[in-house]
């Protein structure tokens, strides 16, 4: 029997009952982004970028990743606005309470975490689900 | 800035005391002095301005930009393209060389001309002489003045013809699109249906019914190709514009969106080769069920924001060249829709790969000249004037834009830029007293 855990909260790009579960990837650079896409498990990945700005990510919204999480950034913002095009659910400056810190010293859940992201609402959420 | 203010409430208030939107907007007029935001006939033609009209200007203008900037000010870093710090340096280009061009264009055109040439907006798709371009092209040299204020180039009241020459050059073209009233779209209620009636009807009797196949080939042609204009014009919202909601009959309404896929004014424009200059959608929408605003940089926002999900009927039309005519426009049919979409999907990860071993400092000289070119480039060319301002050093880096570039491009650049951009430093008021500060209109 899996669990559900919340474990982080953000801003809600467009509302949807869309489920979007995946593994958790931070992509941090564009060598990153690009190697990524390349890989068979993309359409089962969330992905994780610092920005809110959309070029960074193309590739990956492209590529059909099954949801972005953003740790800066709006609606209003260029991936804010892109994602909602692709309909690619988007949760931006998402806070997280538990995870591992990047080497800028944010938290977020680590590579290969299994999260649901909730974007029926004005806010986003991140369940951490374990089985 | 040397007194204490209170931040959260400077976010959540414009100087602590304007809201966002359309309160905040019927609140800052109905402060200003004069009512200088809307536009008339007569006021739009001197040359010259009093205090009281530039700084009525001025109050406004520094609302609008914080409204319009608030929900983005977090947008944070690209990782791809340093846009904040092409962009910034970007002000200070436009406010130390906009001048000389603008005037070389209204003395070529008059203001007349220039009046003509912003009613494309109404009778034109596909077209970059637009509401963005009516606001960008005197708020941001504008906002680079403030910035050379703060960086302590010169001081408010020095280059006064310049700010009037660029206060006026907005104001005509925000008449030309919109007539007698307000120009700025904060002032319309959040409403760009520039379009006339005649070209309106024009597009929207050729759209269809969306569903199954054709409403997926149209989504993805949508968020493909506004990917492209994004990455095309180094992530800036240049190569995108929404005008409407346009009410239609039997309750439903339209949103009118150009992208802008193959802009050749560029050295990286191969990336685009064999796309049309621009694609123009129609999507229509039933009002029952969603709502629409559109802003300044002709972007729209809707309430539900999951407003694809109802989208109803559209048609695709693309215009080949910059100067193809309107009556040439062909509409696209779902093949044709498929392969642009292909097309612009090789693009973007083409020029990713290109940005990914680009250095910064390139990058940022190709914004700078991107941010630079859009807000004119089309104006200059439609009146035969834009080999003129290219051979008249329209790129050359101006020496304020280099003494401005490590400042606005290194760590400290945050502490400059938000209290030019938030807290209202970006539009320093004229003063009356200062020796030439005050002349009659």
């Amino acid at each position: 029997m899996s669990t559900e855990t919340l474990v982080g909260t953000g801003i809600n790009v467009f509302t949807s009952d869309t489920v979007a579960v995946g593994k958790i990837r931070f992509l941090d650079t564009p060598d990153e982004v690009l190697d990524f896409i390349e890989e068979p498990d993309v359409a089962e990945t969330v992905v994780i970028s610092r920005g809110g700005t959309t070029t960074f990510m193309s590739p990956a919204l492209m590529a059909g990743v099954a949801g972005l999480i953003t740790l800066q950034g709006a609606p209003e913002s260029h991936l804010g606005i892109l994602s909602r095009e692709f309909s690619i659910p988007c949760v931006m400056s998402t806070t997280f309470t538990d995870g591992i810190q990047t080497g800028r010293g944010e938290t977020i859940p680590a590579d290969g975490s299994r999260v649901r992201l909730d974007i029926s609402g004005d806010k986003g959420q991140v369940f951490l689900l374990e089985d | 800035m040397t007194e204490e203010i209170d931040v959260q409430l400077y976010l959540q208030k414009f100087q602590g005391k304007y809201p966002q939107g359309v309160e905040g907007d019927r609140q800052i007029r109905g402060d200003l002095p004069i009512p200088f935001i809307d536009t008339t006939d007569q006021d739009i033609r001197p040359s010259t301005l009093t205090d009281e009209q530039i700084n009525s200007w001025l109050t406004y203008a520094a609302w609008n930009l914080w409204d319009f900037i608030l929900g983005r000010a977090s947008e944070g870093e690209s990782g791809l393209i340093p846009r904040q710090e092409y962009e910034t340096v970007s002000f200070v280009q436009q406010w130390s060389t906009y001048p000389r061009f603008v005037r070389i264009l209204v003395d070529e055109i008059g203001v007349d001309g220039l009046l003509d040439l912003a009613k494309t907006s109404r009778r034109e798709v596909g077209t970059k002489i637009n509401v963005t371009r009516n606001w960008a092209a005197s708020v941001c040299p504008i906002l680079g003045r403030g910035i050379a204020v703060d960086l302590g180039f010169h001081d408010a009241n020095s280059k006064r013809e310049d700010l009037e020459e660029l206060i006026q050059f907005g104001r005509r073209l925000q008449h030309g699109t919109w007539g007698d009233g307000p120009g700025f779209v904060s002032a319309r209620g959040y409403q760009v249906p520039a379009l006339d009636a005649d070209v309106l009807a024009s597009l929207v009797d050729q759209v269809r019914p969306l569903e199954g196949q054709s409403l997926k080939t149209f989504r993805r042609f949508n968020a493909t190709t506004e990917l492209f204009g994004f990455m095309l014009h180094y992530d800036c919202r240049a190569g995108m514009a929404d005008t409407g909601p346009y009410r239609l009959p039997d309750g439903r309404f339209a949103i009118v969106r150009d992208h802008f896929l193959n802009e050749t004014a560029y050295p990286w424009a191969g990336v685009a080769e064999g796309l049309p200059y621009a694609v123009s959608q129609v999507m229509v929408f039933p009002e029952d069920k969603v709502t629409a605003t559109v802003n300044e940089i002709q972007t729209t926002f809707t309430r539900p924001t999951n407003y694809l999900d109802f989208l109803a009927e559209g048609v695709v039309f693309a215009r080949q060249h910059m100067d193809t005519p309107m009556s040439q426009l062909r509409v696209l049919d779902d093949a044709e829709m498929t392969s642009i979409a292909e097309a612009c999907h090789k693009g973007t990860l083409a020029m990713y790969r290109i940005l990914a071993r680009k250095p910064r400092d390139e990058k940022i000289r190709d914004g700078i000249m991107v941010y630079t070119r859009e807000f004119l480039l089309s104006h200059a060319s439609r009146v035969g004037l834009w080999d003129k301002f290219e051979a008249e050093g329209f790129d050359t880096l101006h020496e304020n834009a280099t003494r401005a570039w490590p400042v606005l491009t290194g760590g400290k650049a945050q502490e400059i830029l938000t209290p030019v951009l938030l807290f209202g430093n970006g539009f320093p008021a004229v003063q009356a007293d200062h020796a030439g500060g005050n002349r009659p209109a």
